[in-house]
């Protein structure tokens, strides 16, 4: 449980601790997290971003993330990077600030974008900046 | 007791009800396919659906998004002073005005946005004196559409304006007219019959080769189009001036050989025939005698021989030489020379097909060449033209002058020579003809390059003499 703790948003190589870690430990993290799968369905989306959005989990899951879920990343600075990274087979792990429209107000975070070849998985995470 | 449990139920029950309601409102709003902000009077933005932040968030270079006038600061500058100096109180700001965005200088320049909108449409509503809404859509599609559409204008104005009538022909992938339609029977005469025919029964005899069919339907696929201005024929045998146009049909059904694949738009542009006459004239055609001149034989040559390399097939080409011209100038003067050789462009002209490119290419020297032609087809031609120039005397100043030709043929199987050779070729057997004593056919064989090789080294040019 110590690992799960110290885990926070900027940790590195964080990718495969995330994948280790069941639903119930997701949703003790601090920071949003949604999973998404090859096809872009959300696949894991924890408490902090359930939250955030004022959003339950059934409503997510299963769905395609840039279309469904979260528009709002349908462009060249989100989808187009996973997008970018699966063509060229190669790991993504980049933060940028973003404002994301959390029940309809503008609201500064900061993406943590992560991909990697050899996970089936695929990572956005979110953290309010101040 | 009883009445309290059951209120709190329902209330409980109630604030369930409103939750999910709630949850489903804002998902409503979360996946509106368009943009929806409102903002107060100086463009801060107070509530915004996911939509908005997708557009927006590439025009802004700090990450922020919390005024919507400076998000559009840079392809819409002048929106904070339409709002400022908007005159009422509430009402319509702008509606649907196209912002076209500029993604070159954008901080994240590696990056080439692939998928980015390329056109906004923003529509601003003024609600009061504090608050604004707007409303902001992709319309790059439309756009590019609407573009499209006007284009496709351009190009029937263009084709419909100005013309006496044209005819629309669809054309299978072999060039054959796929069905019938009332502007081809107006244009050309034709009736439903002629479904299934080739295009070249639009063409006067001779005037094309099974092989120009394809090759205009191959340039077509290259280039999106083929265009070709010349004489066409009407069921009844007239002919008639006319511009066609031959273009693939986008998606066209591959695997069924019957569907049309090709749309021919035959123009009867005989209105406009003598313009082009003359403008053709002027360039391409001899004075005095009438046929092609060397830029037009060189031109039409190479484009001829370029086709045959892409679908070999064989050609001929024929040197012809007015004998002793050089004397006919001597004792009839330049003016019977020139009677001389309008004579034999007559004589030649009647003689080959209108295929053939037949021009003068020097003094008294003519070229064609044959498209499809064999070696042996080009030889017995030529020997036709041979025996009618030697026939008719040409009438001057009240004498005859008698005059024969030389000619030397060379031909290719087809693909393997390019022009320069197959003119060294013909030229060779025309020194052959001459040395043989005129007034005579010769083709080109091996044999005769080699020994004309040896004689060419001891006495260069000497054919000129003849």
């Amino acid at each position: 449980m110590n690992t799960l703790t110290a885990l926070s948003f900027s940790t590195p190589a964080l990718l495969d601790q995330l994948a280790q870690l069941n639903a119930e430990q997701l949703d003790q993290l601090d920071f949003g997290v949604i999973g998404f799968d090859a096809d872009t369905k959300v696949c894991r989306y924890n408490r902090t971003e359930s939250d955030a959005a004022g959003l339950t989990p059934p409503r997510v899951l299963g769905q395609p993330l840039f279309t469904n879920v979260a528009p709002c990343l349908h462009n060249f600075m989100v989808a187009q990077r996973f997008e970018d990274a699966e063509d060229g087979h190669s790991a993504l792990d980049d933060t940028i600030d973003y404002v994301l429209t959390l029940r309809m107000r503008p609201v500064k975070v900061q993406l943590r974008l992560l991909a990697d070849p050899g996970s089936a998985v695929r990572y956005v995470l979110v953290q309010r900046r101040l | 007791m009883i009445d309290q449990v059951s209120l709190q139920a329902f209330g409980e029950d109630a604030n369930a009800r409103l939750a999910s309601e709630h949850e489903a409102l804002m998902q409503f709003l979360y996946l509106s396919p368009v943009g929806l902000v409102q903002t107060g009077i100086d463009g801060e933005i107070l509530m915004i659906n996911p939509i908005s932040a997708q557009l927006l968030m590439p025009l802004q270079r700090d990450g922020n998004l919390l005024n919507l006038f400076d998000a559009l600061e840079g392809v819409a500058p002048e929106l904070r002073h339409l709002c400022a100096t908007f005159g009422r109180r509430d009402g319509m700001v702008c509606d649907g005005l196209h912002i076209h965005l500029n993604h070159t200088g954008h901080a994240s320049g590696a990056l080439r946005p692939r998928r980015s909108p390329q056109v906004l449409s923003l529509s601003l509503l003024k609600l009061d004196d504090t608050r604004l809404m707007a409303v902001l859509s992709d319309v790059s599609e439309q756009v590019r559409r609407e573009r499209q559409l006007r284009q496709n204008d351009a190009w029937l104005n263009a084709l419909l304006t100005s013309i006496t009538d044209y005819a629309l022909v669809g054309l299978d992938r072999e060039g054959r007219i796929v069905d019938w339609n009332d502007t081809i029977g107006r244009v050309t005469g034709h009736t439903e019959a002629v479904v299934g025919a080739p295009y070249s029964v639009f063409y006067p005899v001779d005037a094309i080769t099974d092989e120009q069919v394809h090759d205009r339907l191959r340039e077509a696929d290259q280039n999106g189009w083929n265009l070709d201005e010349g004489a066409r024929l009407r069921a009844d045998g007239s002919q008639f001036w006319a511009s066609a146009m031959i273009s693939p049909i986008p998606d066209a059904e591959l695997d069924d050989p019957d569907a049309p694949a090709y749309c021919m738009v035959l123009r009867d542009i005989s209105d406009k025939r003598e313009a082009v006459e003359t403008r053709r004239k002027s360039a391409f055609c001899d004075h005095l005698t009438g046929v092609a001149n060397r830029r037009a034989f060189f031109e039409a040559a190479e484009l001829e021989l370029q086709r045959n390399r892409r679908a070999p097939r064989p050609i001929a080409l024929i040197l012809i030489d007015a004998d002793h011209f050089k004397c006919i100038n001597d004792r009839h003067g330049h003016p019977g020379g020139d009677a001389v050789l309008r004579q034999l462009g007559l004589c030649l002209s009647a003689t080959f097909r209108q295929v053939d490119v037949v021009a003068r290419v020097g003094g008294e020297e003519f070229a064609v060449l044959l498209p499809s032609s064999t070696l042996d087809g080009a030889a017995s031609v030529a020997e036709r033209l041979r025996q009618l120039v030697q026939a008719q005397a040409v009438a001057f100043d009240g004498a005859h002058i008698g005059v024969t030709v030389s000619a030397g043929v060379a031909a290719s199987e087809g693909g393997d020579l390019d022009l320069d050779s197959l003119m060294k070729r013909a030229d060779q057997a025309l020194y052959a003809a001459k040395a043989g004593g005129r007034n005579r056919i010769e083709c080109w064989t091996p044999a005769l390059s080699l020994s004309l090789s040896k004689r060419a080294d001891q006495s260069p040019g000497s054919r000129d003499e003849a």
